[in-house]
Parts: structure tokens; C-alpha cells; sequence
């Protein structure tokens, strides 16, 4: 028998006046589990998250946290969680450590040895009124507010959003910190080296569908990737072997897209006389842009981009 | 809607006071009155229409077309710029003095658009042998009525750069309307300060004397006080950073974390200035009321006073039947409040920061009904000071008044306020987006209807919609207390409605 799921969402779907923001989603995160929620904007990323939040409520389907519902059971899910959304609003009139007293209050789980931890650590004045604070300083407070209790699960809406490198860093490492001491992280980013050092898994969201769910392997595996020969005499015929997708030759070069298994490929290139043989995964970048952009490749101008007045499509 | 109302009193004023004897017992009872003078304005020639129409709009459209031209400065100039929009709007090609100075010839042109609308209905109205007002007179009446939102326009551009936020902008440009009135009230209470009357924006335009003794000499100031306040805002906006204020703020404090244990504390912290500020100004006005009401009961023995008194609930005679009166005010300060309160619930929503509670294990309906408990606490404590403040006010005037009748007139504020604040929620809780605008037209609506009704007479169903009809005139009556209990148990339900429905709907984030 397995634990049950942090996070699971059965046929989860939101409908606004006019477009469909969430359609349909299915989605697991077990105990223990970091998971990157990526998307193009509009992608319906923030909605997944209030609607496990249950700020909002869904059209059909439904959420569950540690197994109860995000509806009917709010107040007992939100005892486990820590939330931090991508643009932090906070009373203006409040000093940094007046508001993190208070979310700490609210919150029920206090510890003042490690909170105090987390402001040395993210360089934060909490003497400051919040109403002077840059948007970092504030993205900080509600960074330490959602860390200091140690929830079981963290969800996180782009929670990086206006943190300088050196801050960032330090996130990094309070998430590595909270994996090791087996909290579930809920990653919303646009940030894609952040979400490849983080994340054990990563889902992909387009127009309000999820496309993609798996490891960074396996995506990189059933992604294409490229290989560049060069012969020794005249460049055999290599559009017909099994997994290869596109071929362009360039003098005795030639360059491919492969998809799948090598070995047809290598049989090719050994019985002709291969001087030199390079292979590249594609980058996250480029992973990334594809499945953003449709499975067409990277796109300047994909429609993924901005919002979208009807959701089908 | 000032032009309407204008022409209304002056139709009214034809209707109620037939006959010459009953006007002139009008103008003996008014018209030399200490205390109506003192809060009115003075109130020459009552015998006509014109004096009448004067009294009854004059001072009263005056100021609130001071708060409208105040609080349309502090929002287009400080609240653009609390909401970042200002710092948009000047990465384009302009600079800080000049984005405000075109903001604020934008104001003036408003105020001009309200001149010309308030002008063309008194003047086409004026035309009507009831209401008698001629075309010029009538432009310049409407000036006048629009002087004060002039000027205030300024002072709120000059306020929008000297406060930090628009509720701090809005504070100094109140207190600036506030001084103004109470300088102007010294001017006329008729103790040789009169000169007085020249040191204050209201005294100017009371000076000018539309209809009853038109003189355009104060409009110099008048004119001279917007030029150079509105300057000397232009001036300060170009030599200050966006987001910053003149006087300087405390950035650092101590923290102080006594409230700060729950989102009950966090409530009764943020609502307590709102409610400080208007506590003050209900106590202010209490104590003004009470104060003159020993002068003001004097005149209420001429009978055609008497009858627009028992129009508005309170008849009979002496202090009483004054405060009776004056505590319809009162109510309307205090619905005011209640409303502010349910506006600051939906702002709160509005600027996202209920996110970070309702994430927390608060149950949303335990927060939204501990923001009305505390209101409807904070609107208690109002009534009971708004209770005492008359009282104090009435000893120290030397009215003989009942002490408990007196505090008890206060409480009596206090359903109607919890009624509005009942049914703002409920709006809040439901159609969040409309929660102000149904409010705000609520209040509005019970003032109008309820000074029509003491003008003239109205059909009892509608009458019966606005909430200060259904409150007795405290302590001119005794309590009406089915309509009391009727008006808490509206708010009460709505107010339990109001947090079921906000358990089931969308929260907006920011
Ligand atoms: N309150 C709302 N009313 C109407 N439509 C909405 C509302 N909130 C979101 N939407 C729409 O739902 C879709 C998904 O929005 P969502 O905020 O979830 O995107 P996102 O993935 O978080 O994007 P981003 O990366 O820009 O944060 C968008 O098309 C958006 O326009
Ligand atoms: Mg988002």
C-alpha cells in the first residue's frame, strides 16, 4: 500500500465567464515530493493553486490535501500548509516583524529560533515599516512567513519573483532543506534552472491542460535529441533509418534529430566509416519551448503566450 | 444632483410657507437664530424664497462639494500613485510637475462641467414662477455652490503631496474642511470675531452672498486661494520623489505586538483609525449640536418651525425636539462609518491581502464575522460617544436636557448603522464588485429620502426604505422600539447571510 498523495486532483476544472482556465486536471504529489508546475502565462497555473488553496471553487472535479478535500475541510489543510503567492501584498502599515508575528499567530505553528534564522539568513530589516519595502523585501517576508512554520507542504506561486541572485540562492537552498526533512513542494516557476535544480518531477501546463507529467529524464528521453557525424567518404543516405527524424548534411557532416533508440543509427554509421561522432541532449531550454509551444519546436510568436478569450481550441 | 436639489427646496419653500405670516414667523425664528447661523450660515430675508433656498442648500451643498472636490483630489493625484499607476503614467513623456498640473486642470475642468450642469438646471428651473430664481442670479449661485469644491480640489492636490497615503493625503484635507468650518462658525456665532470670516475658504464663500446680496468681491480669494495652492502643488510633486511624501514618515518603529496575536487583533488594528477618525468627527458634531441647542430651543415656539420639526419625527418644543432633529445628522455620520467599514472589508480583498489569512486555518467566516463584530462594536462605542458628546455639549450650553434621554438618543443611532452595516456585508459576501456602490447608494438614498421627506410629504412605502426614517427622533420621542429591534435583526441575518455566502464564493487575489 502506498502513502496517500500530498496533493491529488481528480478531473479538476475551472470555468470563468468566458474561458476555461483549468480543464480537467489530474495530478499526484506523494509525501516527500518537490514538484515544478510550468507553463506559458495564462496557462492556468495560478488557478491550480487557489483551487488547492480553496480560495476558489471549482467548476467540476475536485482537490484533495493529505487526503481531504479542499473544500469542506479548508481550515484542516491549510494547518499543513504554507502558501506564497507571486505578488505578496501586505499591510502597509505593519513593520516586517509585526507581520511575521502575526502570520505566525494565525498560522498556530511558531518557532521563533528558526524564524529569527530565516531573517539573518534572507537579510531582511524587520524593523522597517512594510509600506517602505521593495517587492523583494516584501516577497521576503512572505517567503519566511510560509518557511518558518515548516509545513508539511509548501505550495509556492512564483515565489521568487523580484529576489536578487544571492536571495534566490538562499531559497534554493531552504527548499533543499525542506525536501531533506520531508516536506511536499508545490512549485509554480518561470524560472527553469530553479525548477531543474529543485524539482524530482515536473508537470506542464498548456491552455489550462496539463501535457507533460514525468522526471527530467524521462522527458529528456522521449524528447529528441541531436547527433553530428562526419564521414570519411560521402555521407550514406541516413533520412530512412529507423528513429531519425530530420537529417541536413553539410560537405561530409550531417546533423540529426533522433528520437527513441541509437542502435539502428549506430549500425549505419559503423558500416560507413564515422571519423567523428558528437551527441547533445537538448537543453531544459529547448525541452521547455517545445512542449510550451505546441510539440512544434521552439516558437517566436507561440499562441501558448498571453491570455486566451475561448479555451478550447 | 446639487442643481435638483437647489430648485427642489425652492419649490418646496412655496409649498410649505403659503402665507406671509408663516414666513415671517420663519425669519424671526431663523433668520436671527445664534445657533442655525452658526451652523448654517447666516439667513437674511427668509421672508422669500431665495433666503429659504440659501439656508437650506447654501452652506450644506457648500461642504459637501468640498469633500467631493477633496476627495477626488487625494484619489487622482495620491491614490493613482499608491497604485503605482501615477509611476506609469510618468515614464512617458512628461515630468512630475507637469503630469500634476494636468491633473489637476482635468479637476478643475470637473468642477467646471459641475458649474455649468448645476447652473443650466437652476437657471431653466428658474424660470418656473415657483421657484423664481433669475438667470443670473442663478449662474452666480451656482459659482458659488461650486467654490468650495473648487478650492478643496486644490487643497487635496496640495494634501496629496504633503501625506505619504491617500487616507493620510485625505486626513489633512479634512482636518484643513474641518478647521474651516469651525473657524467660520466662531466668525458667526456673533461674539465680534466677525472678521474671522476672511481667514477661512467657507467664510469666503458664505461671503459671497448668492441670491439674497450677491457680491463678487470674494471671489478674488477665492480664485487666488485655488491658483496658489494648486502652485504650490505643482511645485512640490516636481521637487519630490514618486512614492515619497513632504513630510517625512517614521519608517522605523518598535514593534508593537499586543493586537497582533490573531486576525481578530489584526482587525481591531486596522479598523481602528477609521473609526478614531470618524468617532472624532461624530463627537465634534455632538458637541457642537448639544451646544446650541439651548439657544436653537428658544426658537422653535413659531409654529411653521414646528412644522417642518414634527415633518422630521420631532415635534414639540425646547432642546429635545432640537437634538431630535440634529441627531438625524448624527445617524448619517454614523451610517457614513458603517459603510466606510464595508468598504475597507472589500478593499482588503480587493489589494490582496486576504491571502495570507485565509491560507492560514481561519475559516473564512469566522474572519469575515469578526470584522463585523468589531464593527458593529466600533459603531456601538460611536453611538454611545456621540450620546455623551451632546450631552456635554447641551450642560455646557446650558440646556436643561434628561442626561439618560440624551445618552440614550446616541444608542438610538446605533441600529440603523448596524442595519447598513448588515446589508453591505451581505452585498460584500455575495457580489463583492457591487459591495461599495450598493452601500454607499443605500446611505445616500436614506439621506435623500428622508430630507425629501421632511420637506415635503412622501408616499410611507418609500419613505419607509430609508433606514433614518424608521429611527424616532431621540429624545424628542421615545425609542420606536419595534423599529429599532426590526433594523438590528435586518442586520444581524444579513450579517450571518453574509458570512454563509462568503464561504462559498471565489476569493479574489491580487
Ligand atoms: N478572475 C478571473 N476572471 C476571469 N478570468 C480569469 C480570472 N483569473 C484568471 N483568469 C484566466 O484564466 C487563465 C489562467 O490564468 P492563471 O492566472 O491561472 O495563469 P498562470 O498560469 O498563473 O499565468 P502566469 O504565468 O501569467 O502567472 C487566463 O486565461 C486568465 O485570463
Ligand atoms: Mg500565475
Amino acid at each position: 500500500m502506498t502513502a496517500t498523495p500530498v496533493v491529488r486532483t481528480r478531473g479538476l476544472a475551472k470555468r470563468y465567464r468566458d474561458a476555461d482556465a483549468l480543464i480537467d486536471l489530474d495530478i499526484e504529489v506523494s509525501p516527500g515530493e518537490v514538484l515544478g508546475y510550468l507553463g506559458p502565462n495564462g496557462a492556468g497555473k495560478t488557478t491550480t493553486i487557489r483551487l488547492l488553496l480553496g480560495l476558489i471553487r471549482p467548476t467540476s472535479g475536485s482537490a484533495e490535501l493529505f487526503g481531504l478535500d479542499c473544500q469542506r475541510d479548508i481550515v484542516a489543510v491549510h494547518r499543513r500548509l504554507g502558501y506564497v503567492g507571486g505578488e505578496t501584498s501586505l499591510w502597509p502599515g505593519l513593520t516586517g516583524a509585526e507581520t511575521l508575528h502575526l502570520l505566525g499567530q494565525v498560522q498556530g505553528r511558531v518557532d521563533d529560533a528558526y524564524r529569527d534564522e530565516l531573517v539573518e539568513r534572507f537579510d531582511l530589516d524587520p524593523s522597517r515599516k512594510v509600506r517602505t519595502y521593495s517587492k523583494g523585501n516584501r516577497q521576503k517576508v512572505a517567503l519566511i512567513a510560509a518557511l518558518m512554520g515548516r509545513p508539511d507542504l509548501l505550495i509556492l506561486d512564483e515565489p521568487t519573483s523580484g529576489l536578487d541572485p544571492l536571495k534566490e540562492y538562499e531559497f534554493r537552498r531552504c527548499v533543499t532543506e525542506a525536501r531533506e526533512r520531508g516536506q511536499t513542494v508545490f512549485l509554480s516557476s518561470h524560472i527553469l534552472s530553479e525548477v531543474e535544480a529543485l524539482c524530482d518531477r515536473v508537470a506542464i501546463l498548456r491552455d489550462g491542460r496539463l501535457v507533460e507529467v514525468g522526471t527530467l529524464a524521462d522527458m529528456r528521453h522521449l524528447s529528441s535529441f541531436t547527433v553530428e557525424a562526419t564521414f570519411d567518404g560521402t555521407v550514406p543516405d541516413l533520412a530512412g533509418v529507423d528513429g531519425v527524424l530530420s537529417v541536413s548534411t553539410h560537405g561530409r557532416q550531417a546533423t540529426m534529430q533522433l528520437r527513441g533508440s541509437v542502435e539502428p543509427l549506430l549500425q549505419v554509421l559503423a558500416a560507413s566509416g564515422v571519423s567523428e561522432l558528437r551527441s547533445r541532449e537538448p537543453s531544459l531550454e529547448e525541452l521547455f519551448l517545445t512542449l510550451y509551444g505546441g510539440g512544434g519546436g521552439p516558437r517566436g510568436s507561440g499562441d501558448g503566450d498571453g491570455d486566451r478569450a475561448t479555451g478550447d481550441d | 444632483m446639487f442643481g435638483a436639489f437647489v430648485v427642489a427646496t425652492a419649490w418646496s419653500y412655496s409649498s410649505i410657507y403659503k402665507t406671509r405670516a408663516q414666513r415671517d414667523a420663519l425669519a424671526t425664528a431663523f433668520g436671527s437664530n445664534r445657533a442655525i447661523i452658526a451652523l448654517f450660515g447666516p439667513a437674511p430675508m427668509l421672508q422669500t424664497s431665495a433666503g429659504f433656498t440659501v439656508l437650506k442648500t447654501f452652506l450644506t451643498l457648500s461642504i459637501l462639494g468640498a469633500v467631493w472636490g477633496l476627495l477626488s483630489g487625494t484619489r487622482s493625484l495620491r491614490g493613482e500613485e499608491d497604485a503605482g499607476r501615477w509611476e506609469l503614467l510618468l515614464t512617458g513623456a512628461t515630468t512630475r510637475g507637469r503630469a500634476t498640473a494636468q491633473a489637476l486642470c482635468g479637476l478643475v475642468a470637473g468642477v467646471v462641467v459641475l458649474w455649468v450642469i448645476t447652473a443650466a438646471i437652476i437657471v431653466v428651473a428658474g424660470r418656473s414662477s415657483r421657484v423664481a430664481i433669475q438667470p443670473g442670479a442663478g449662474l452666480f449661485f451656482a459659482a458659488a455652490l461650486v467654490s468650495g469644491a473648487l478650492m478643496f480640489t486644490a487643497i487635496g492636490a496640495l494634501c496629496s503631496q504633503l501625506g505619504a497615503t491617500r487616507r493620510q493625503a485625505t486626513g489633512y484635507a479634512g482636518a484643513i474642511l474641518g478647521a474651516s468650518y469651525a473657524l467660520r462658525m466662531v466668525a458667526d456665532s456673533g461674539t465680534g470675531l466677525h472678521g474671522l470670516i476672511w481667514l477661512t475658504p467657507l467664510g469666503w464663500v458664505e461671503s459671497l452672498e448668492p441670491l439674497t446680496s450677491p457680491r463678487p468681491l470674494p471671489l478674488i480669494p477665492i480664485v487666488a486661494c485655488t491658483v496658489v495652492v494648486g502652485l504650490v502643488a505643482v511645485r512640490l510633486a516636481a521637487g519630490r520623489d514618486v512614492g515619497a511624501s513632504t513630510i517625512p514618515e517614521r519608517i522605523r518603529t518598535r514593534p508593537r505586538l499586543r493586537l497582533l496575536s490573531g486576525h481578530i487583533g489584526l482587525t481591531v488594528r486596522l479598523t481602528r483609525p477609521t473609526v478614531v477618525a470618524w468617532g472624532a468627527a461624530i463627537a465634534l458634531t455632538g458637541l457642537l449640536f448639544g451646544f446650541v441647542a439651548h439657544a436653537a430651543a428658544a426658537s422653535i415656539s413659531g409654529s411653521s418651525v414646528r412644522t417642518v420639526f414634527t415633518r422630521l419625527g420631532a415635534p414639540g418644543a425646547g432642546a429635545d425636539a432640537y437634538l431630535g432633529v440634529t441627531n438625524l445628522f448624527l445617524a448619517i455620520l454614523l451610517c457614513c462609518t458603517a459603510a466606510g467599514l464595508v468598504a475597507a472589508v472589500r478593499a482588503e480583498e480587493l489589494e490582496g491581502r486576504l491571502d495570507p489569512i485565509l491560507t492560514a486555518p481561519v475559516a473564512r467566516h469566522r474572519w469575515l464575522g469578526a470584522r463585523i463584530v468589531v464593527a458593529a462594536a466600533a459603531l456601538s462605542v460611536c453611538g454611545i460617544v456621540a450620546g455623551l458628546a451632546t450631552l456635554l455639549g447641551a450642560v455646557l450650553g446650558g440646556a436643561h436636557v434628561d442626561g439618560a434621554a440624551v445618552v440614550g438618543a446616541g444608542l438610538n443611532l446605533v441600529p440603523p448603522a448596524v442595519c447598513i452595516l448588515g446589508i453591505g456585508a451581505l452585498a460584500y459576501g455575495m457580489v463583492p464588485r457591487m459591495a461599495g456602490r450598493i452601500v454607499w447608494g443605500l446611505v445616500g438614498w436614506s439621506v435623500l429620502i428622508d430630507l425629501i421627506g421632511g420637506i415635503g410629504s412622501l408616499d410611507h412605502w418609500v419613505a419607509d426604505t430609508s433606514v433614518f426614517h424608521q429611527m424616532a427622533a431621540v429624545p424628542a420621542v421615545p425609542p420606536n422600539w419595534p423599529s429599532l429591534v426590526a433594523l438590528g435583526l435586518i442586520g444581524i441575518t444579513a450579517s450571518i447571510a453574509a458570512c454563509v455566502a462568503f464561504d462559498h464564493r471565489d476569493v479574489q487575489g491580487s
